[in-house]
C-alpha cells in the first residue's frame, strides 16, 4: 500500500498553518458540523470511526469522551498530550508546526462533545517552535470565534492555553503530565482501580479528557466525512482503523514522517522511506524506543495494526520506527536505550528507580568488555522484576526493550561477553558509541 | 473511589480464601489485618494518604466473575492503595507474591549502604525486618554503589544520611500533609532522587522530630542521638511530656540512669503518635548541671548545703510563726499529687488560704470563663473552628495539628484571628490580623456581624482593628451558625483580658456554641491545679495580692513550688520586691531558677521522670507518669515532703504512695473518682467538667486598649 496522507496532506503547504489557509482547505468544517449536532451524536461518530489513541496505548477514544459526566457539576478539562518524549517519535512536532489548527479543531470538538470549559496543550519543553505555532493558531481561532465566549453562536464557552513542560520524559505519562500541569513535581498519580479515572477526577479532581496530538487531529476528518467512512481505512486489520503517522528514522535513505493506513506492512513503510542505507536490515524498533525490537525476518513479515504488531512480537506504540542496519551493535543500542530510561525514571517507585539504573550499569559493564555470562540471566530477571511491578508505564517501557533484545538477539550479548567486544566491530559501530570504549580485546 | 450514596457501606471480599466483610473503600493493607495477616510496607503510613511508591506491598488480586470463576489481574497490585471492593479476591502469600517482594527488597538493598552495625535504626529498622522475613539472602549486585553525603545537616536537630534513604517519601509527605510546613521535597530524579529542603535551607519546623521516627530506615537521624546508643541497649518506659498543656504521650528511652531520647507514643485521643520538637528535643534539662539535687539553707548571704531534717525544722518554725500570713504559689509542672498535698499542708497545718496557681494579669472570678468543652480529638470533626488570640502552633503545637487535620481531612473552616502572622493562616478560611490591643473591638464587630445586634459597629471596628470589613463579615458568616472556640488563657494576660474573654463567651452564646467554648490552660498541670482548686477561697489572697502583701512586708513567708515568678509574672518589679522583702522564702524546684538567690530554704524536687504521679492536660485528661530513673541526690517528690511535714507538725500519717494521694484527692474532689491509678493505664481518664449553670452573657467593654507604641 502507498502512503495515505490525511493529517499530513497539507503539511508541506505553508499557507495551511494560518487559519485562512486552513479554512480554504476545508478547515473548521468538522467543528461547525459538530456544533450543529447533539453532543452524544459527536461521540457516537467517534465511536463509529473506531479511533484509538495515538499516544501509545491505543485506547478507544470514544470511551474516554463518553466517560465524562453528562450532568455537569464541575469544570471539564480537555488536555492535549503534546509532550512527545518517546525517542524515535517526531510526528506531533510536525503536526503542531505545520498543521496546528487540525489539532486545535479536534480539541474544540472534544470540548463540545464533553461540555468542556478549558483546553490545555501540554507541549514538551524543548518544542519552543511548536509552542509558538500553536499559540499563534490559538490566537487566530479566538479571533475567528472558534474559541472564547459563545462559540459560533452556540452559547458555549471554551478557552485554550499552551503550557510548556520543563523537559522530562515522564511528564508525557498522562497522570504525571497532570501533576506537572498543576505545578507539582512531574510524578505519576494513582490509577484505576486505586483512584478514579481521569474522566471522573483528573486535572484538579475534575473530569478530564486526555488525548495525544494525533488523536485530536483525526477528529475533524471523522466529523466531516463520518465515522463510517473513517472506519473503512484500515479495515483489513483486526481492530485498527484510520491512518497512523510513523516517524521513520535510523539507517534509511529518506527519514521522516510517513502516514499510512493500518494494514500496511513494515516492509512497505521501509520502502516509502527509501529503503535501507549503508547495509542490509538487521533489526527494527517499530513503535518508539519502548517497544520490543524485531529482527529482520519479523520486520519483513509485520503488518501494522495494534493487534497485528503484537502478533509480530512488538507494538505500534507511538509510531517511532527505527530501522537498524547490519552494522548496528544491538548491545550498545540497548545500553543507550537503557541509559535513557535510567536517566528519565522519575524516581517514585523502587523497581523502576533502582532497576533501570542497575540494568544500565550491567549493560555498560558488558559494553566495556567486563560482561559475565550470568549477566544475561540477571538482566532477564531484573526486567521481570520491573515489568508490571512499577508504578507507571515507564518501568514497563524500560524493561521491554532489554527483555526483547535478549530474546531476539541472544547471540549478540553472548558474543560481546565472551569476546569483550561487539559482534559488529567497525566504523559504524564506533560512531554510535557515545564515549570512548575501553580497548576491545581482539 | 467515592461510594455513591445508595451503595451499601460494606463489601465482601476474599483474602487468602477467607471471606470477610469490610467497610467499602478500606485499603487492602488494612483489611488483611482483620484476619491476622500483615502485608510488608515501607511507604504506607496509616495517617497519611497512600502513595504506592515503594511497591513492597504488592499482592495478587482478582475478581470473582458471575459464573463463579476468578479472573486474576495480570499485574500484581499495591495493597496500600487498593480499596476493597465486592467480589475482590486477594492473595498475600503466593509464590508470585513472594518473588515480587524479594525483587523489591533486592532493588532497595543494591544501593543501601548496609552500615547496619553503626546505624541508629539497627534493631528497630523496617528495612532489616522486611529483609529477614521477605528478602533475598544474598545480592546479585556487583556494580559500584551510589555514594552520597552521609551526614547532611537538614537542621540543628535532624541529620540526613542520603545513602540510607530508600526514597519512600514519608518525610516529604509528613511535612505536606501533617505538619503542613512543606519543608521537605524531593530533588533530582530517578536513582538520584533525594529528599531535601527547598534550596537547601534549614529544615525549619516545629515538628521535625517526627520524620526521624517515621523514616523506615536510618536515613533521618537525630543530630543529638546519632551514634549514641544501640536500640537494644536502651530501656524504655512510657511517659508524658510537660512542655505544654497538651500532655503528649512519649516513650522515654534511657540508659545508665540518664535520658537518651524521647519518642512519640501513640494515644489516639491526645497526640495520635506525634510530638513537637520542644517535647522531643527539649528535655535535656533532666541531665543538666543546673538541676537542684541537694537541700540548702541560708546562712547570712550564703546558701549552705544541708539536709531535709534541718530544712523541715526551719520551715515549720517560720511558717508556724507566720500564722496565716503565709502563702504558696505553684507553677505548671507540679503534679496533681504535689499540688493537693501542698494545699493540705497550707490549709491544715498553716491555716492559710493564700494559694494560687494562676499567673495571668487578669484573674476573673467566674469559673465559667475558664471552661473547656471540646476534647482534642473532637476538634478533628468540628466543621467550623475559631482560633483566637495567640499563635496556636506555638502555644499548643499538637492541638494545632488536630485543627489542621480538621481542615486537611474534613474541610473544616478555620477562622484565625491573631495579631501576627502564624502557621494557622496557611489554611485559614479567613485570617483576621488585628492590631494588638484591639481584641475586644474585633470580637464586638464579629458579634455584630454574626447576630446583627450587640457588639460594636463594624465599619468603626474595622478602622480600629485594621481588619477589613469584608473579612469580618466573611468570618462572622462562617461562624454564625456555630463554631468551636480554640483560645488560651494567655489572653488573660491582656490588660483588658477579662473583657476579651467575656467577649468570646458572649460570642459563643450568641452563636449557640457555648458548649463549644474552650479557654485552654497553657502549662502542663495548670488545669489540674484548677480542678484541685489550688486557689484562694473567699478570705484568701490571689497571686497578685500575695505578691503585693509580700512586697509590703505584710506576708511573712512564701512557698514557691516548681515555679519561677520572674519568668511567669508580667510584673517583674513587683516580683523582685516581693521576693526581696518576704522574710522567709522556700523555693522547691527540680532545677535552679533565678529566684534561688532570694531563698531562705532550697528544696530539691524530682523531675517528671523520677517520680510517680498524674498530670491533667488541657482537656482534663488525667495521665500517669511513673518513676523511670532514680532521683538525683537528695531530691524527693514534692508531695512526699509535704506529707512528712504534715506528720511532723500534725502527726497525720503520711501517704506512702502516689496512688494513696490520688485516693485522697478523689475523696475530697469527686470528679477525680474515675482517675484512680488502676484506671489510668492506656489513654488516661478525662474527668468531668465542673457543673456550672448555663453560661450567661457578661457585660463587656468592647474598647481597644492603648498599647505601647513600640509594639509591632
Ligand atoms: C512513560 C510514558 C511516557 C509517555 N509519553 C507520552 C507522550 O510523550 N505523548 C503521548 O501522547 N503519550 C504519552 N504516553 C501515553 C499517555 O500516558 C497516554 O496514554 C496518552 O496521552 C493517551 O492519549 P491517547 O489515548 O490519545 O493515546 C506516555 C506514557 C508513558 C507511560
Ligand atoms: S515506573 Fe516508577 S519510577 Fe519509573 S517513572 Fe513510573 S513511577 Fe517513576
Ligand atoms: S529520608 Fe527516610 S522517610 Fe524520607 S524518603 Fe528517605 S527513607 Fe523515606
Ligand atoms: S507500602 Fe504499598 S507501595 Fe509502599
Amino acid at each position: 500500500m502507498p502512503e495515505t496522507r490525511l493529517l499530513l496532506k497539507h503539511s508541506g503547504d505553508a499557507a495551511y498553518r494560518s487559519i485562512q489557509g486552513y479554512m480554504d482547505k476545508g478547515g473548521y468544517a468538522g467543528l461547525k458540523k459538530a456544533l450543529s449536532m447533539d453532543r452524544q451524536a459527536v461521540i457516537d461518530e467517534i465511536k463509529a470511526s473506531g479511533l484509538r489513541g495515538r499516544g501509545g496505548a491505543g485506547f478507544p477514544t470514544w470511551i474516554k469522551w463518553n466517560g465524562i459526566e453528562k450532568e455537569k457539576t464541575k469544570p471539564h478539562y480537555i488536555l492535549c498530550n503534546a509532550d512527545e518524549g518517546e525517542p524515535g517519535t517526531f510526528k506531533d512536532k510536525e503536526l503542531m508546526e505545520n498543521t496546528p489548527h487540525l489539532m486545535i479543531e479536534g480539541m474544540i470538538i472534544a470540548g463540545w462533545a464533553t461540555q468542556g470549559d478549558v483546553g490545555y496543550v501540554y507541549i514538551r519543553g524543548e518544542f519552543v517552535d511548536c509552542a509558538r505555532a500553536v499559540k499563534k493558531a490559538i490566537d487566530e481561532a479566538y479571533e475567528a470565534g472558534f474559541l472564547g465566549k459563545n462559540i459560533q453562536g452556540t452559547g458555549w464557552n471554551f478557552d485554550m492555553y499552551v503550557h510548556l513542560g520543563a523537559g522530562s520524559y515522564e511528564c508525557g505519562e498522562e497522570s504525571a503530565l497532570m501533576s506537572s500541569l498543576m505545578g507539582e513535581r512531574g510524578m505519576p498519580r494513582l490509577k484505576f482501580p486505586h483512584a478514579p479515572l481521569p474522566t471522573v477526577a483528573g486535572l484538579w479532581d475534575c473530569p478530564t479528557v486526555i488525548n495525544n496530538v494525533e488523536t485530536y487531529a483525526c477528529a475533524p476528518y471523522i466529523l466531516v466525512n463520518g465515522g463510517e467512512w473513517y472506519a473503512t481505512l484500515g479495515a483489513s486489520t483486526k481492530n485498527s482503523r484510520g491512518t497512523k503517522i510513523f516517524s521513520v528514522s535510523g539507517h534509511v535513505n529518506r527519514p521522516g514522517n510517513y502516514e499510512i493506513e493500518f494494514g500496511t506492512t513494515l516492509a512497505e513503510l521501509l520502502e516509502m522511506a527509501g529503503g535501507m542505507k549503508g547495509g542490509t536490515l538487521k533489526a527494527c524498533v517499530p513503535g518508539g524506543s519502548s517497544v520490543p525490537i524485531l529482527n529482520a525476518e519479523q520486520t519483513m513479515n509485520a503488518v501494522i495494526g495494534y493487534e497485528e504488531m503484537v502478533d509480530a512480537g512488538s507494538m505500534v506504540g507511538s509510531g517511532g520506527c527505527m530501522f537498524l542496519n547490519e552494522h548496528t551493535c544491538i548491545v550498545t543500542f540497548i545500553w543507550r536505550t537503557a541509559l535513557f530510561y535510567a536517566r528519565e525514571s522519575c524516581g517514585k517507585c523502587t523497581p523502576c528507580r533502582e532497576g533501570t539504573a542497575w540494568m544500565e550499569q550491567i549493560l555498560d559493564r558488558i559494553r566495556k568488555g567486563g560482561g559475565r555470562m550470568e549477566d544475561i540471566e540477571l538482566l532477564k530477571e531484573i526486567c521481570s522484576q520491573i515489568d508490571g511491578r512499577s508504578f507507571c508505564g515507564l518501568g514497563d517501557a524500560a524493561a521491554w526493550p532489554v527483555a526483547g533484545a535478549l530474546k531476539v538477539f541472544p547471540e549478540e550479548f553472548e558474543y560481546f561477553i565472551r569476546h569483550g567486544h561487539s559482534i559488529v566491530d567497525g566504523p559504524e559501530y564506533r560512531r554510535m558509541a557515545p564515549e570512548p570504549l575501553t580497548p576491545a580485546k581482539v | 473511589m467515592a461510594a455513591a450514596a445508595n451503595e451499601p457501606q460494606s463489601v465482601i471480599l476474599t483474602i487468602n480464601d477467607i471471606e470477610i466483610e469490610v467497610p467499602r473503600g478500606e485499603l487492602i493493607v488494612e483489611s488483611v489485618k482483620r484476619i491476622g495477616l500483615e502485608i510488608p510496607i515501607f511507604c504506607y503510613h496509616s495517617r497519611m494518604k497512600p502513595v504506592g511508591m515503594c511497591r513492597m506491598c504488592l499482592v495478587d488480586v482478582g475478581f470473582k466473575q458471575p459464573d463463579g470463576s476468578v479472573r486474576m489481574m495480570p499485574k500484581p497490585q499495591a495493597g496500600c492503595t487498593l480499596p476493597a471492593d465486592n467480589n475482590m479476591v486477594v492473595y498475600t502469600d503466593t509464590e508470585k507474591v513472594r518473588r515480587d517482594r524479594k525483587g523489591v527488597l533486592e532493588f532497595l538493598l543494591i544501593n543501601h549502604p548496609l552500615d547496619c552495625p553503626i546505624c541508629d535504626r539497627g534493631g528497630e529498622c523496617p528495612l532489616q525486618n522486611n529483609t529477614i522475613f521477605y528478602g533475598p539472602s544474598t545480592t546479585r549486585y556487583v556494580e559500584i554503589k551510589r555514594h552520597l553525603p552521609k551526614a547532611f545537616p537538614l537542621s540543628k536537630y535532624v541529620t540526613l544520611d542520603l545513602e540510607r534513604c530508600i526514597q519512600c517519601g514519608r518525610c516529604v509527605r509528613f511535612t505536606e500533609e501533617i505538619s503542613g510546613d512543606s519543608q521537605l521535597a524531593f530533588r533530582f530524579r530517578g536513582a538520584m532522587m533525594q529528599p531535601s529542603t527547598f534550596e537547601l535551607t534549614d529544615f525549619e519546623s516545629r515538628f521535625s522530630g517526627n520524620v526521624i521516627e517515621i523514616c523506615p530506615v536510618g536515613a533521618l537521624t537525630s543530630a543529638e542521638y546519632r551514634f549514641r546508643a544501640r536500640p537494644w541497649d536502651l530501656q524504655t518506659k512510657p511517659s508524658i511530656c510537660l512542655e505544654c498543656s497538651n500532655g503528649c504521650n512519649t516513650w522515654f528511652d534511657y540508659r545508665v540512669a540518664s535520658l537518651v531520647r524521647i519518642n512519640g507514643r501513640t494515644n489516639e485521643a491526645v497526640n495520635e503518635e506525634w510530638t513537637c520538637d520542644k517535647g522531643k528535643f527539649g528535655q535535656n534539662y533532666l541531665n543538666s548541671p543546673d538541676r537542684l539535687t541537694e537541700v540548702f539553707v541560708r546562712d547570712g548571704d550564703k546558701l549552705i548545703e544541708s539536709n531535709w531534717a534541718t530544712a523541715f525544722q526551719q520551715v515549720s518554725v517560720a511558717f508556724q510563726s507566720a500564722g496565716s500570713k503565709c502563702a504558696a504559689l505553684v507553677g505548671g509542672k507540679a503534679s496533681n499529687e504535689d499540688i493537693f498535698m501542698l494545699k493540705r499542708l497550707f490549709t491544715e497545718a498553716f491555716g492559710s488560704n493564700n494559694l494560687d496557681h494562676r499567673w495571668t494579669r487578669c484573674l476573673p472570678k467566674s469559673d465559667a470563663l475558664y471552661r473547656v468543652a471540646t476534647s482534642i480529638a473532637d476538634f478533628e470533626n468540628e466543621p467550623v473552628i475559631f482560633v483566637f488570640g495567640n499563635n496556636i502552633a506555638e502555644e499548643q503545637p499538637i492541638l494545632f495539628l488536630r485543627i489542621r487535620k480538621a481542615w486537611f481531612r474534613n474541610d473544616a473552616k478555620v477562622i484565625v484571628a491573631c495579631p501576627e502572622a502564624c502557621e494557622a493562616d496557611t489554611f485559614a478560611h479567613t485570617s483576621l490580623r488585628y492590631r494588638p490591643g484591639t481584641e475586644a473591638v474585633l470580637l464586638g464587630a464579629i458579634h455584630r456581624a454574626a447576630t446583627g445586634a450587640g457588639g460594636v459597629d463594624i465599619a468603626e471596628a474595622s478602622s480600629i482593628t485594621g481588619v477589613g470589613e469584608e473579612a469580618i463579615r466573611r468570618a462572622a458568616d462562617a461562624m454564625k451558625s456555630g463554631f468551636a472556640l480554640a483560645a488560651s488563657r494567655s489572653l488573660l494576660d491582656l490588660r483588658n483580658g477579662e473583657h476579651v474573654v467575656g467577649a468570646l463567651s458572649n460570642l459563643t452564646i450568641a452563636c449557640n456554641s457555648s458548649e463549644k467554648y474552650n479557654l485552654f490552660a497553657t502549662s502542663a498541670n495548670e488545669e489540674g491545679a484548677r480542678q484541685i482548686e489550688f486557689m484562694p477561697s473567699a478570705e484568701g489572697k490571689n497571686t497578685r495580692e500575695i505578691l503585693e502583701a509580700c512586697a509590703s512586708g505584710e506576708m511573712k513567708a512564701l512557698w514557691l513550688l516548681e515555679c519561677d515568678p520572674l519568668s511567669l509574672s508580667h510584673d517583674n518589679e513587683l516580683v523582685t520586691k516581693a521576693l526581696e522583702t518576704v522574710e522567709f522564702l522556700v523555693v522547691q524546684n527540680h532545677i535552679k531558677s533565678e529566684c534561688v538567690q532570694f531563698a531562705s530554704v532550697l528544696l530539691p524536687a524530682c523531675a517528671f521522670s523520677e517520680k510517680d504521679g498524674t498530670y491533667t492536660n488541657l482537656e482534663r485528661r488525667v495521665q500517669r507518669i511513673k518513676p523511670i530513673i532514680a532521683a538525683k541526690g537528695s531530691a524527693k517528690p514534692a508531695w512526699k515532703s509535704f506529707g512528712e511535714l504534715l506528720l511532723r507538725m500534725k502527726g497525720d500519717p503520711p501517704p506512702f504512695h502516689a496512688h494513696e494521694v490520688m485516693q485522697l484527692i478523689a475523696a475530697s474532689h469527686q470528679k477525680f473518682q474515675s482517675a484512680i491509678y488502676e484506671n489510668l493505664e492506656g489513654e488516661g481518664v478525662v474527668i468531668p467538667a465542673n457543673q456550672s449553670t448555663e453560661p450567661q452573657a457578661v457585660d463587656v467593654e468592647y474598647t481597644a486598649m492603648e498599647v505601647p507604641s513600640n509594639t509591632p
